[in-house]
């Protein structure tokens, strides 16, 4: 992991916070008190201003350490999560590979976590939620969004042992249902908000899907596994849209309301100018990374690094070109999508 | 997690949540609202901060008072009392004569099977388990099962408060059976009731519910209860479809059974209705729970078919005929076909062919 100020500083303000609990200080509300004591001056207010900021982001960081305590859990830090959400082919692999590069990062690719609660509870009636029966009933929310802080963090520190230290990037694209779930339960996590135009993103799955192209081949053997790419590729493009709509949607609701670190990255963007883009999400993320080793895993899984005879139709890796859905679309699959997509089309790529 | 810990972070959630969104320093870094002045924005920094001192006090509070609680708790893990199957099987009627004992609460159909259930049976693919990503992968079944744990024993003591330690909690679970593996692998000394009736029977209540003016047409349509594809479907795909149902469902209550360590009973509808009071010993006996015999005989009582109102039973009636073998009146040939076509290795075990009847055309 680079050595950043972030991390020393956080390191610090750790130590500090885990030597007052134990030793039983109790804070007597004096820093409440300088808070609430009002600068004099313009010429101080913009250090005024500095100064309750800097104050906030250390009770942040006390307040996660303490939070953990009460969790029982140690381990990751839920302040160290950063949530990739958005839907399948938006880049997401290629994102949180470059993040899983960095050191001190992990990835946790695509656990389903937001799948396992959002798909049951956006899935739920009215009726059921309402009802004090319900292991997701409304009522008992604030216990059952600790409960699944508590599924979440167990299950990363299972598999990232000794990641106290470090960022866990969680790739959970097909769990975006989930998103406002998940952040809800870890409100201090991170969260990038991955978009790509739904046009492209339904061009690359529809071929995907045909036979013979990687989506098909890695899902023919599963049990109840159905492709109408080849047969009816209307329906596939209707039915993507629709996926896309409820995946993208479930994670811009999520990105709304999140109170923590976040960051919009379109895809687009980042085949534009990766390494801009990077730093900019990082920046908004509230990380600091090393410039020269980002600038490193930007060069290493750059598109043009991929060996020519992995790329191509019916590939993992197919053209990679914002805008290919013109050529590869039909106009009434083009705007299907559109007319499916149209809440969001608009929002992140207006005509 | 520990009870102790729970009761603390119950407590610290109930703090945080009246006290608005966390993480608020991001909040304060994302930017204010353009119109807002300097001084505003100070004075809503200030007020966070003294939001947060708020919270870290009390957490720090709440630290030392779990502390000194240590080792109280709440329900016990060997208290519950698991009732998996399927709808239409009984369940409500064992449920209601458990319910009346002393020391009992019910929890009715939280639907915790179904959360991990359909995503572990149904959602993903076989190739997801191979990798170590997956949250319900089998490297790292331990650590899930005990999440599983914490989340039923977290919710059950937040709903049943007042049951305590030496409390039964039968949880009636005929809709979530499907995940019936995932919860007794959870709770390994808990007990667990398998509740098995005809699927003959079954589908044919199933299909008197979706009629127009049912009781579950009520509640679903003209109440918007929930799903109301069912009532919209060919009669006989959905025979096949509940016969399916019936089959998943039971098949992992089948191999729940068959693997649990605790406490285990096998009950058919059928000996329900022909001797309640002796099935209800039987059950308490085999479950190892203690029942007084006098109160058991009112429960049974109090519960049985003959004291429900006639207006209450029938047709379209929550309480239908309770007949077993009222199949042969209420399906079709080719329906009973279907049926006994898709549950055929549930029906040949625990319903074989008897007096030279033919199960299976």
């Amino acid at each position: 992991m680079p050595v950043t100020r972030y991390t020393l500083s956080g390191a610090a303000r750790g130590l500090k916070a885990f030597v007052n609990l134990e030793a039983g200080v109790v804070r007597d509300g004096t820093k409440a008190d300088h808070a609430s004591r009002p600068a004099r001056g313009e010429a101080s207010r913009d250090g005024e201003m500095e100064r309750l900021r800097r104050l906030l982001t250390e009770r942040d960081t006390e307040l996660a350490q303490l939070r953990a305590k009460v969790d029982g859990t140690s381990g990751v830090r839920p302040d160290r999560i950063i949530w990739i959400f958005g839907t399948g082919r938006s880049g997401n692999t290629w994102l949180s590979s470059m993040m899983g590069d960095l050191e001190g990062h992990d990835v946790w690719g695509e656990p389903r976590v937001g799948l396992l609660f959002g798909e049951f509870y956006y899935g739920s009636f009215e009726g059921q939620r309402k009802s004090k029966n319900f292991i997701l009933g409304e009522k008992q929310k604030a216990t059952w969004l600790r409960s699944i802080r508590e599924f979440v963090l167990d299950g990363a520190n299972g598999r990232f042992p000794g990641a106290e230290d470090g960022y866990l990037t969680i790739k959970e694209q097909v769990g975006s249902v989930g998103a406002p779930l998940l952040m809800e339960a870890l409100p201090e996590s991170r969260m990038v908000l991955l978009v790509r135009d739904p046009r492209d993103v339904v061009a690359s799955i529809l071929d995907a899907s045909r036979k013979g192209g990687w989506h098909y081949e890695r899902r023919k053997d599963d049990w109840g596994h159905t492709s109408t790419a080849d047969e009816d590729p209307d329906t596939t493009v209707r039915e993507r849209a629709t996926r896309y709509l409820r995946q993208v949607g479930g994670a811009k609701q999520a990105y709304e309301v999140h109170p923590g670190p976040k960051a919009l990255v379109r895809y687009e963007e980042l085949r534009a100018d990766t390494l801009g883009t990077m730093r900019r999400m990082y920046s908004e993320l509230d990380i600091t990374v090393d410039a020269e080793e980002l600038a490193r895993v930007v060069e290493d899984h750059a598109w043009e690094n991929i060996p020519e005879e992995e790329r191509g139709e019916g590939k993992f890796y197919r053209k990679a070109t914002p805008g290919g859905w013109r050529d590869d679309l039909t106009p009434t699959q083009a705007r299907m999508v559109e007319e499916i997509t149209a809440p969001l089309l608009n929002e992140f790529y207006p005509p | 997690m520990s009870t102790l810990g729970r009761k603390i972070l119950d407590a610290a959630r109930g703090l945080r949540s009246s006290l608005g969104p966390v993480g608020a320093g991001a909040e304060a870094r994302k930017g204010a609202d353009p119109s807002e002045s300097q001084a505003q924005a100070m004075q809503r920094l200030r007020k966070r901060i003294g939001e947060q001192d708020t919270e870290i006090r009390e957490l720090r509070a709440r630290l030392a008072e779990g502390a000194a609680n240590a080792g109280q708790g709440g329900i016990r893990p060997e208290n519950v009392v698991w009732i998996l199957g399927f709808p239409r099987t009984g369940s409500t009627w064992l449920a209601h004569m458990m319910e009346e004992l002393d020391e009992h609460a019910v929890w009715r159909e939280p639907y915790v099977g179904a959360l991990f259930g359909n995503l572990y049976y149904d959602w993903v693919g076989e190739k997801h388990f191979e990798t170590r990503h997956f949250v319900l992968g089998p490297r790292f079944r331990d650590s899930w099962l005990r999440s599983i744990r914490a989340f039923i024993l977290s919710e059950a003591n937040v709903r049943f408060p007042g049951l305590g330690k030496d409390g039964y909690l039968v949880i009636k679970e005929p809709n979530g059976s499907v995940g019936a593996p995932l919860l007794v692998g959870a709770l390994p000394e808990s007990r667990m009731i398998f509740l098995l009736r005809d699927p003959r029977d079954v589908v044919a209540s199933r299909l008197d519910s979706v009629r127009k003016g049912s009781w579950l047409y009520q509640r679903r349509v003209e109440e918007g209860g929930g799903r109301t594809a069912m009532f919209n479907m060919q009669e006989n795909a959905l025979v096949e479809k509940t016969a399916n149902g019936y089959l998943r469902s039971v098949r992992n209550v089948k191999e729940a059974y068959e693997t649990h360590e605790g406490p285990r009973v096998l009950v058919k509808y059928e000996d329900m209705r022909a001797d309640a009071l002796g099935t209800m010993k039987r059950i308490y006996s085999t479950l190892g729970i203690p029942v007084e015999n006098g109160a058991l005989e009112r429960s049974v009582r109090e519960h049985a078919w003959e004291a429900i109102p006639e207006d209450q039973k029938g047709e379209g009636k929550f309480h239908r005929k309770a007949t077993p073998g009222g199949w042969r009146e209420d399906l079709t040939p080719e329906q009973v076909a279907a049926v006994e076509r898709i549950t055929a290795p549930l029906l040949e075990e625990f319903y074989p062919a008897v007096d030279g009847e033919k199960a299976r055309p």
